[in-house]
Formats: C-alpha cells, structure tokens, sequence
C-alpha cells in the first residue's frame, strides 16, 4: 500500500471512529485540519480572536454533524464548507458585518502568524491586500486564489450564483492591483 | 510595497492569483484552542436520524416565504375594504397576544444585535395590530406561520448540513421576511401611497 493510500484510509478509519463518539479521533482530525480551517477562517475575517471563535465553532458543528458525513467530498472540503458557512453566520450578525481589521488593540498594523516570506516576493503584502478586500471579494479570492476552489466550489460554499463569483474575482484583482502597486505608480 | 503585474484572467496565469496560490495554506492558530472545543463536545450529541428532514422541505420552505411579502401586501391593500371571511365573522378574531414572532431553532440562533433590533421592531409592530382589521390580522399570522415553517425546516436541514452556503442564504431570507412583515405592518397605517 503507498503512503497515500495508507493516509487515506487512515483518515476513513478516523472519520469513522469519530462518526461512532470516538473523541480520540476526533481530536486527532482536528490537529490535522486545525491550521487549515483557521487559515482559511483568519483570511476571511482578518480577525484572529474572531477567526478561533469560528475555529471553535467549525469542530463542534462538524462533531454535530459527522453522522451526515457521507464522504462525497474529502474530508478537508467538507470541513471547509462547515467553516464558510460559520463565517458566513457570524457576517450575519449585525456587529460581524463587513469588518475588516488590519490593526491590533495598539493601532499596529497586523502581521498574520504564519511562515515567514521566503521571497523577496513578500507574501505578507499580498496578505495585507487580500485582507483588505471588501468581504464578498475577500472569499473568492481566499477560496479560489489560495485555497484552490473552482469557481463553482466556491459559489456553492459562499450560496452564490458562479457569475456573481467570477466578478467579484474580476473586482478583487484589480483592487488587489491597484493596492500592490508602489505610491507614485500609475 | 511590491508591485504585481496584472494578467490574464484564470488562476494559473494571473500575477497576483499565482502568488495567491503560493501562499501557505495553514496557519497555526496563535494558542491549542482543541481544550475549548473537547469541553464543548461533551454538551453536544452527535446528530442522528435527520435524514428525514432535509433539503426538499427546507427548499419548499424557502419558495414558501418568498411568497410571504406578496400575500402580505395584498392583505394590506385591501385593508379598507376587508371581505367577510366566516371563521372571523363568528368571533374567531385573532387576538394580538396570539401573535408570537418566529423561534428560531439552535442551529439558526439570532445574536444578540439581531434580537434586539427584531424586538425594537415587533414592539411597533405590535402597537399597530390593534388597528388593523381581524381579516388582515389574520393574513399576519398565516405569514408568521409560514416563516416559522420555513425556519423549522432550514433549522432541521442545517443540523444536517451545516456546510451549506444554500441554507444560510435560505435561513437569511427568512430572517428578513420577517422583519419585512413587521415593517410593513408599521408603515402600512402612513397612508394608502405607504402600503407597497
């Protein structure tokens, strides 16, 4: 057996223990997944106290729900969709919408805590960038930039229709560009 | 700061999406927050047997309270002139206290914000159902009901797939119809050229 067929079946055989109340395995899926699902929830709000409440609530909403689990998709995109869905709920709250932080409690600017850049590309822009998208643009960058989502994975996760996606990718790309760019560029 | 060139459309080509790709895609989370979610785990029971109740009500759901806002303003249009409905007509009026605003369920819950802005609202709300005919009352709490049968059914399938974007969307819809009803209900005693 390769190891990818063994991982593969190790992560059927977690699941399944799970699905049965094994907590064990359970919260060995979530050491696997866990940098995953905050990356993904942190890119979408740009609040890291925000992003590991969601974290939070993606684990025990999948724990809720692994009896549902059926394994047409992987493991990761199901997880992934259950995390959309809590960012989504929290944006729904009156004081979650639209919030962007780029700043900590002291007025700092924000540094993700993540690898560092190993370029001299600076990620950490890009970063910075992407975070201060408006959301709607933020999440399809996110899923479909970074997390490599199709667009029709994306509408799916996000409720939209594919062409709403696809502009607001046009949308982010050049408001992405027109932020990258140095001042005293045209 | 460094510049990005801007390309062509998809992601393989495009600069910025290229460099999108590139990025990491975990970030370790800055404290173990598994302590946290174990305590929860322990107040919450793995759902089973929801098979029953899933997307096809939830979706009928949906249609259903999409058509909430139309029957509602056909019900105040007519406000002037009520047809005699004989259920009401016998003194099967129905009474204010009988209106309760939607429940919604633990998979579906309103923050807090959002209960307080409901109740700002159902508090005027309330103060104009006295004016209002039984007939049209009436019309009230049938729309009521049937945005409580939606947010029963988008609560069931929910708990079944939380991961869908479709029943957020659906869920959101309720939520509005309903404070469209009550805002509707508020307004509607401006002045004919308010009930729209």
């Amino acid at each position: 057996m390769t190891n990818l067929a063994s991982a593969v079946e190790s992560s059927l055989d977690l699941v399944a223990r799970a699905c049965g109340g094994d907590v064990n395995a359970f919260e060995t899926l979530y050491r696997e997944h866990v940098g995953r699902v905050y990356g993904l929830c942190l890119r979408m709000t740009g609040q890291p106290e925000m992003a590991e409440d969601l974290v939070q609530d993606t684990f025990v909403n999948a724990w809720r729900s692994l009896p549902g689990y059926e394994g047409r998709s992987s493991f990761s995109t199901w997880l992934h969709r259950i995390a959309v869905n809590a960012v989504l709920a929290q944006r729904r709250r009156p004081q979650g919408r639209n919030e962007v932080s780029l700043t900590d409690e002291a007025g700092e600017q924000m540094d993700f805590a993540m690898e560092p850049a190993m370029d001299d590309a600076t990620p950490i822009d890009l970063e910075k960038a992407i975070a201060a998208l408006p959301p709607g643009a933020r999440d399809i960058v996110v899923l479909h930039g970074i997390y490599g989502y199709s667009h029709e994975e994306a509408a799916g996760m996000l409720g939209l229709a594919v062409g709403t996606c696809k502009a607001q990718l046009h949308r982010a790309r050049h408001l992405m560009r027109a932020r990258m760019k140095p001042e005293g560029t045209s | 700061m460094t510049t990005l060139p801007f390309g062509p459309r998809n992601r393989e080509t495009d600069p910025s999406l290229a460099k999108a790709a590139e990025l990491p895609k975990e970030i370790a989370p800055p404290r173990d927050l598994w302590p946290a979610i174990a305590a929860r785990l322990t107040s919450t029971p793995q759902r089973t047997g929801l098979r029953a109740l899933g997307w096809p009500g939830a979706l009928a759901a949906g249609f259903l309270v999409a058509s909430v806002s139309a029957l509602l303003t056909w019900g105040l249009m007519r406000e002037p002139e009520p047809a005699v409905d004989a259920s009401l007509a016998a003194g099967e009026a129905t009474t204010v206290a009988a209106i309760t605003p939607v429940q919604y369920g633990p998979n579906s819950a309103l923050g807090a914000t959002e209960l307080a802005t409901r109740n700002q609202l159902l508090a005027q709300f309330r103060q104009r159902l006295d004016e209002l005919s039984p007939q049209t009352r009436q019309a009230v709490v049938n729309n009521l009901a049937i945005i409580q049968r939606a947010a029963n059914e988008i609560d069931a399938a929910l708990a079944q797939d939380p991961a869908s974007g479709l029943l957020n969307e659906l869920l959101l819809g309720a939520y509005k119809q309903e404070l469209q009803l009550y805002s509707k209900v508020v307004t509607s005693g401006d002045g004919p050229t308010r009930r729209t």
